[in-house]
């Protein structure tokens, strides 16, 4: 299988065949390349970068992104749990706004600091 | 020539079999041509001195579209009564209405668009010509001789821009210029002031860009640029100031005549009564003389396409030029100037704009065949100029009849019924002039019904122009920020608007709230990003100041929507 | 009031040079907008750092590094103020900027371009049609979703597949719209490989390539799109055009840095890149200007934006000689190289030289030679023109001819 690799700018291009239980990478220029490749084969995870609603003056929506990965096919289900989050008050940047996303240990938080208006 | 013996021409030419017959207005001529250029051309045999033609000859399988309506129905019109109806809000009807409104009159002006000069009048170079292409006498002459000389003083009155820099016709053969001695003496006997032949040294030294091929040129001093739409808007925001209802989003239906006289007017919004009706509908001039009964002439939709280069476009010429006609495109092109360069009130040049027959009234739409074939005749007077100078481009739709002549009259067929038709180029630069002649027809009609129309006493010809901070002196600025500091924060950088101008285009005396329409009136979006960086800020403050959503504001008419909803409203 | 250095620009770039200029000289930073970052206020997609920080971060909280640093610098902001007129004096320049406050006058040593770049139009690239809305470019879109909050429509079509294309294909489909396809004009795509991967591929979005949008069609919304095949020259081929209904046409179309500041000064500009010509420093041909980040020349990385915002920032507070400029030569296929002029008379122990390639490359090699001596050189498997690459070498006491070369 042919992958680009995502982690970094670079996109190095992986050769990357199963063996057995683990995989085989070529064409990786680091070791995280390695470990994409694995887990892209077995597992695809990605981080989710979105925005949520809010109430806040000065801001009509605030983004956030999961701070670590969640897998792939789980992207849509973390979309339709941010329709039903709202942020109140201006929070700092990092403040968690969805704890522990379907058990993932994964948590959503807020990419921007609210001190100042947006707009 | 005899009918008749054109229709024989007409066979012999096309092979198309065609029906002509005549009264003392018009000739008309109804059968099936090839394709609509020939249904054009059929039309034009027909013209002769002193009559209208009526062409009904169309394409074969030709279903003419329906027109473009309001999506609005409701009955806020319904039951009204007025002393004069205007149908069309173009520069023609706006004027008119402004003219009007100088007298103690219950006055309404319908347009069918969501803004004003929608029109041809939104989409034309808004040169204001000196009339020097006319060379016999008729009402576009009359009217743009004099038009022309009005310029200043109306600009000055409706707080809009214009100027008045003249234009140059180059010569490219010396043949040419010595024929274009024949302009002299036309200019003379015309009126039109301070024509001159300026020779090869002069025109090099003015106007640099065309020093490689220029032998002389044609220096028409009174020729002068304001911006179309601005000045419609300025007329019908006047109007409204004294006492006009303008009424958008309205489109005229049908008229129910009894005897001599149209009754009622129906639209989208309601049926109302008037005492005169004064036709102002551009393309659709003969489709409403067509309402109340009273076809004699037609309007052949002829479209036009325009380039607007950046204001910093590196090898531009600096004042509007044009090439002379050699002989070889000498006696080609009738009905269009040529087109030019045209340098704009703002600044900016215009190259066109060409002329195209269409069947379709409304198609503003731009292509590739016309906008590339108007850059590449417009560059001929300025080789060095660059495609990627040109940042937009736009089509418009002129309303000749077959007579290319103005019909501004009282209809003979339908006595309260005032055609203004057929105004197509120079219309802009006639329209000052026409207009209190339209409305003087309009008046005195309805004294010779008895009606009493009074002067209005509270009229005000003067609107205040609209505040524009770009390069206005910095004491100035400094005072008006202080007063309003949204006229010290610049949204739409390529145009250098501010807050504060945004605010006031949208809070307009004709309630116009969508993003061309503050485009048109501050030119926020005007520029080379074409509003990519202001957008959202335009958009964001029409919501603020209407009290709406965002995905309420529309760029124009209604349906034409920015934002399809809020996300993550589970829409 | 006098300032060492005005810093036009509080993005990226511009947040880097007042950063660090400000260690040595006093400065102003003077922004468009209600608070610095640029647009990477509106890019919340993550990505950015990845050279700098070695962390994934997205737009806003790259900024927010350099906005908490700005905080304890000295620097002077100006927020919501626009410059209308730059003056050379004598010595230095006089600044003319209009804020909420009114008219301010401001006297300078040095200015510092920072001013970006914008999004090339429909018209630009020929798309002809209706007036309808509908049409946006990526940055509206962008700022459309991730500021206002609202989307632009529900049946999209990208034309272009640069990196804005592919994030705004991955966002508009995430937020609900259906994405009917990314369309390129050049037979490659122009974004990174990563966002085609985790971009398209991740939501099945499908890629055409030599394919570009030739008319809109809508009365007031946008309701379809033709799309024509293009030739090797990108013009339409007749006879291709085939309709799509959508009611959104997205426009990721290129980049142009924003010189509209830098235009009043009538400094040289390098045709290729669409911004100024520089030294080693960022300073342009004009003494005492210097031009940084995307008002430069257009990168794919912030890292790198950030990168020659320190470059400028840093020269600028320096005193520095008349300068000795010679010109940096490039040979073979590069689409450009910045520096395009090399100053003897400064430091030029680190000289970084940015590139692209004109079209896609294999097995190159590139070498930097001063006379008939070479002070870089390395082999590429693969250069390809979306990609810049970076180099840095020794250029100091150049003697001789400087000439960046590609061969085989």
């Amino acid at each position: 299988m042919q992958l680009v690799c995502i982690v970094c700018p670079n996109g190095c291009r992986l050769d990357v065949t199963r063996e057995g239980e683990g995989v085989k990478v070529e064409g990786a220029r680091c070791k995280r390349g390695v470990k994409f490749a694995e887990e892209e084969t077995i597992r695809p995870m990605r981080t989710v970068t979105s925005s949520v609603k809010t109430t806040v003056k000065g801001w009509r929506v605030v983004p956030v992104r999961t701070d670590g990965e969640i897998p792939k096919d789980k992207i849509f289900h973390l979309m339709s749990l941010l329709k039903d989050v709202t942020v109140t008050t201006p929070l700092p940047i990092g403040s968690v706004v969805a704890e522990n996303v379907f058990g993932s240990g994964v948590n959503v938080v807020t990419t921007a600091d609210m001190e100042e208006e947006n707009e | 020539m005899n009918i008749k013996t054109v229709c024989k021409k007409v066979k012999r030419k096309y092979g198309a079999e065609v029906f002509a017959s005549e009264d003392e207005r018009s000739v008309f001529v109804r059968g099936r041509a090839a394709n609509w250029q020939q249904a054009v051309e059929i039309g034009k045999m027909f013209v002769k001195k002193g009559k209208h033609v009526v062409n009904d000859v169309l394409p074969q399988g030709f279903v003419p579209p329906k027109p473009m309506l309001p999506k609005v129905a409701d009955d806020k019109l319904q039951g009204t009564h007025w002393d004069v109806a205007i149908v069309g809000g173009g520069i023609s009807g706006c004027a008119v209405a402004r003219e009007l409104s100088r007298y103690d009159l219950k006055i309404l002006l319908c347009e069918k668009h969501g803004d004003v000069a929608h029109g041809a009048s939104g989409a034309n170079d808004g040169m204001v010509h000196a009339g020097i292409d006319l060379a016999h006498q008729c009402l576009k002459l009359k009217y743009v001789v004099k038009g022309n000389a009005m310029y200043g003083e109306i600009c000055d009155e409706l707080g809009v821009d214009f100027v008045r820099e003249g234009q140059y016709v180059v010569f490219t053969s010396r043949l040419i210029k010595l024929l274009a001695k024949s302009y002299l003496v036309r200019a003379k006997k015309h009126g039109i002031p301070g024509v001159s032949i300026i020779g090869k040294r002069e025109i090099s030294n003015v106007e640099p860009s065309v020093a490689d091929f220029a032998v002389g040129a044609l220096k028409i001093p009174s020729t002068g640029a304001v911006s179309p739409y601005k000045l419609t808007i300025a007329y019908a925001e006047n109007a409204v100031q004294n006492g006009v209802t303008v009424s958008l989003d309205t489109a005229v239906l049908s008229m129910r005549r009894e005897g001599d006289k149209i009754c009622s007017v129906t639209t989208n919004r309601g049926t109302f009564t008037a005492d005169c009706v004064i036709n102002c509908a551009g393309v659709f001039a003969d489709v409403v003389a067509e309402m109340a009964g009273d076809r004699y002439f037609s309007i052949h939709p002829r479209k036009g396409t325009d380039l607007l280069l950046d204001a910093n476009a590196p090898n531009a010429p600096t004042h509007s030029v044009s090439l002379a006609p050699t002989l070889k495109t000498l006696g080609q092109n009738k009905n269009t100037k040529g087109g030019g360069i045209v340098k704009t009130v703002d600044g900016n040049l215009l190259l066109g704009p060409d002329a195209v027959e269409t069947p379709l009234r409304e198609d503003t739409s731009t292509t590739a065949q016309s906008v590339n074939g108007v850059f590449e005749k417009q560059r001929k007077a300025s080789p060095k100029l660059s495609r990627s100078s040109v940042i937009a481009y736009f089509s418009g739709v002129r309303a000749p009849t077959y007579e290319e002549d103005f019909i501004l009259e009282r209809s003979e067929k339908v006595k309260n019924l005032i055609h203004v038709a057929g105004i197509q180029s120079p219309g802009l630069t006639a329209a000052p002039a026409f207009a209190p002649d339209v409305a003087a027809l309009a008046v005195n009609y309805l004294r010779s019904c008895g009606k009493t129309v009074d002067a209005n006493a509270g009229f005000c010809g003067k609107r205040q122009k609209p505040v524009c901070t770009k390069g206005m002196e910095e004491d100035s600025l400094q005072q008006l920020i202080e007063r309003d500091a949204d006229f010290g924060r610049v949204v739409c950088r390529c145009e250098q608007v501010t807050l504060g101008e945004i605010k006031q285009a949208i809070n307009n005396p004709l309630g116009v709230a969508t993003v061309d329409g503050v485009k048109r009136r501050v030119r926020a979006g005007m520029g080379r990003c074409q509003g990519g960086f202001c957008l959202p800020t335009v958009l964001k403050t029409i919501a603020e100041q209407k009290g709406v959503r965002l995905s309420q504001v529309c760029k124009g008419d209604e349906g034409s929507y920015v934002a399809a909803g809020e996300i993550k409203s589970g829409e | 009031m006098y300032f060492d250095i005005v810093v036009i620009g509080a993005g990226p770039a511009g947040l880097a040079a007042a950063i660090k200029a400000s260690q040595r000289a006093s400065v102003l930073l003077i922004e468009r907008e209600a608070k610095p970052g640029g647009i990477l206020k509106q890019c919340i997609h993550d990505g950015f750092g990845v050279v700098r920080f070695g962390e994934k971060l997205s737009g806003p909280e790259y900024a927010q590094r350099f906005i908490n640093q700005l905080k304890d610098t000295d620097v002077k902001t100006a927020f919501f103020s626009f410059v209308t007129q730059i003056k050379r004096l004598e010595q230095g320049f006089s600044l003319h900027y209009v804020c909420k406050e009114g008219v301010k006058h401001v006297n300078c040593g040095k200015i510092i371009l920072a001013t970006g770049c914008r999004e090339r139009t429909a018209n630009a690239i020929s798309v002809f049609g209706d007036r309808c809305s509908g049409v946006f470019t990526a940055g509206a879109a962008q700022n459309l979703v991730n500021v206002l909050g609202v989307l632009p429509g529900r049946r999209v079509v990208i034309l272009g597949s640069g990196d804005i294309g592919l994030i705004m294909a991955r966002r508009l489909t995430l937020e609900g719209a259906k994405v009917l396809g990314v369309y390129e004009a050049k037979p490659v795509p122009s974004g990174l490989s990563r966002n085609i991967h985790q971009c398209l591929h991740d939501f099945d979005i499908p890629l055409y390539l030599s394919r570009t949008v030739t008319r809109v069609f809508g009365r007031d919304r946008l309701s379809e799109v033709e799309i024509s095949e293009v030739d090797e020259n990108m013009r339409p081929i007749a006879g291709t055009q085939q309709r799509v209904q959508c009611d959104t046409l997205v426009l990721a179309v290129g980049l142009i840095p924003e010189n509209e500041v830098a235009a009043s000064l009538s400094l040289p500009m390098d045709g290729r890149t669409k911004g100024a010509i520089v030294d080693q420093t960022c300073q342009t041909m004009a003494d005492g200007v210097y031009a940084c980040g995307n008002a430069l020349h257009v990168n794919d990385l912030v890292d790198y934006v950030s990168e020659s915002g320190e470059t400028a920032g840093f020269f600028a507070s320096q005193e520095r000689k008349p300068r000795k400029l010679v010109p940096i030569n490039v040979v073979g296929g590069f689409g450009y190289a910045v520096p395009q002029m090399l100053d003897l008379n400064c430091d030029a122990k680190n000289v970084i030289i940015y590139f692209r390639t004109a079209q896609p490359e294999e097995n190159k090699r590139v070498t930097l030679t001063v006379g008939d001596k070479t002070v870089f050189s390395k082999k590429y498997a693969r250069l390809l023109p979306p990609e810049m690459e970076r180099i840095a070498a020794d250029l100091s006491d150049a003697q001789g001819e400087i000439t960046l070369k590609m061969e085989d």
